[in-house]
């Protein structure tokens, strides 16, 4: 396709590419960021891109910049260019939680470290849900440990809206259970240490874990028969 | 006056005064263009730190490279940017400067040294150090006006979350 060639624009050194955007690592006015460019689709029709790129972009924002106010670690925003299709944030340093765990599969695991990562995870999640804010992609990789702090970052709010309703909160328990499950099943039962985290934080847990039974039981896609 | 790069090759110089004797002559002299060179005065009480500041300038300077300012000059979009909120007459009389305000931030972009020369003579105060802004700051006053709760300031710091109150306001 032609869509190498055109217009490659100068954010920096490329770090990732997805399907809906790639993320490079550059400056700041002084400071190191991250910029994240969501592209059109050229398959779409280009007023139906145009506005749906936009409309998930100033979504992003919004989510991630909610979720500090709800005391969630997120990276701090920096700009948000409606134009280029840009989002520019916080350069954090540190591993992916994804990696931390993986490195436990082959190393062996360090069970403080393991705790501490797991109750991070369900302070978090738990605060985000009952500030009503589903994340929609808790996987370990969109989580990142601060190398100094050890704090738990969540990234990546690109599919993140707003709900109160158990069922969306127990779909994303789920992905994060699949996810744990598929990636990371040689270091026990983390998600039962997440959700033991996320009952204390949650006050809505009991109508969220109920809905998670469910849940586990058909799978994340409700049946849509009769 | 101290210079900062912000985008493109252009850059921002900043200036922190304290005891600023003449603000109602230089809100007069802004207010009705003959501000000579042209300055952004910011009310340094609600500046904890140059980052949010330096932010907003790129906004600013963003905004003026499409043509698409919100308010008059660059400069007053500076004070507009840095507020935060759209309501643009309450935000220059918040973050700007009023007739009374003596702990002046001063702002010029792609400042010469005879202009920043010229800025310093115009203010009638004491120069201090950037590195004052963070323990002159007034937080209340920053957290009411941004809206700051307790929560987020558990895990933020003061100039990251006016940042994210600044990148985000075209968002929302």
């Amino acid at each position: 396709m032609d869509s190498t060639q055109e217009q490659q624009q100068d954010f920096g050194v490329l770090l990732k590419q997805g399907a809906e955007g790639r993320v490079f690592v550059s400056t700041f006015v002084g400071r190191k960021c991250v910029i994240k460019e969501r592209f059109s689709k050229k398959y779409r029709h280009p007023l139906l891109d145009s506005k749906l790129t936009l409309k998930r972009l100033n979504a992003e924002a919004r989510c991630m910049t909610k979720a500090r106010k709800l005391g969630v670690p997120t990276p701090v925003l920096y700009a948000v260019d409606p134009l280029l299709h840009t989002l520019t944030f916080e350069y954090v340093d540190g591993l992916s939680v994804k990696d931390i765990l993986l490195g436990f599969g082959s190393n062996g695991i360090n069970e403080e470290q393991l705790i501490d990562i797991a109750t991070q995870i369900g302070n978090a999640v738990g605060k985000l849900h009952d500030g009503g804010l589903v994340h929609g992609d808790l996987t370990t990789s969109n989580m990142i440990i601060k190398n100094n702090t050890n704090q738990l970052v969540l990234i990546d709010f690109g599919l993140s809206f707003i709900s109160t309703i158990p069922e969306d909160k127990a779909v994303d328990l789920y992905v994060l259970e699949r996810a744990l499950i598929s990636m990371h099943s040689s270091c026990g039962d983390v998600m039962e240490k997440i959700l033991t985290a996320y009952r204390k934080v949650s006050k809505q847990w009991c109508a969220t874990t109920n809905k998670l039974a469910q849940v586990r039981q058909r799978g994340r896609k409700r049946t849509m028969i009769g | 006056m101290k210079s900062f790069p912000v985008a493109g090759g252009r850059s921002v110089s900043l200036g922190l005064f304290s005891d600023v004797s003449n603000s109602r002559e230089l809100l007069e002299l802004m207010q009705s263009g003959k501000l000579e060179p042209e300055v952004a005065f910011l009310n340094a009480s609600l500046v904890p730190d140059v980052f949010p500041v330096l932010a907003a300038a790129h906004k600013a300077v963003v905004s003026q490279g499409r043509e698409s300012l919100t308010t008059r000059t660059l400069h007053s979009e500076l004070v507009y940017n840095y507020s935060g909120s759209k309501h643009i007459t309450e935000s220059l009389k918040r973050c700007g400067i009023s007739e009374d305000t003596s702990y002046i931030l001063a702002a010029r972009f792609d400042a010469s040294n005879e202009e920043i020369k010229a800025v310093e003579k115009l203010i009638c105060g004491t120069e201090i150090d950037l590195a004052e802004l963070e323990t002159r700051a007034n937080q209340p006053q920053i957290l009411k006006h941004y809206k700051i709760t307790p929560q987020e300031l558990s895990i933020s710091t003061l100039p990251d979350a006016i940042v994210c109150r600044i990148a985000a306001r075209d968002a929302l």
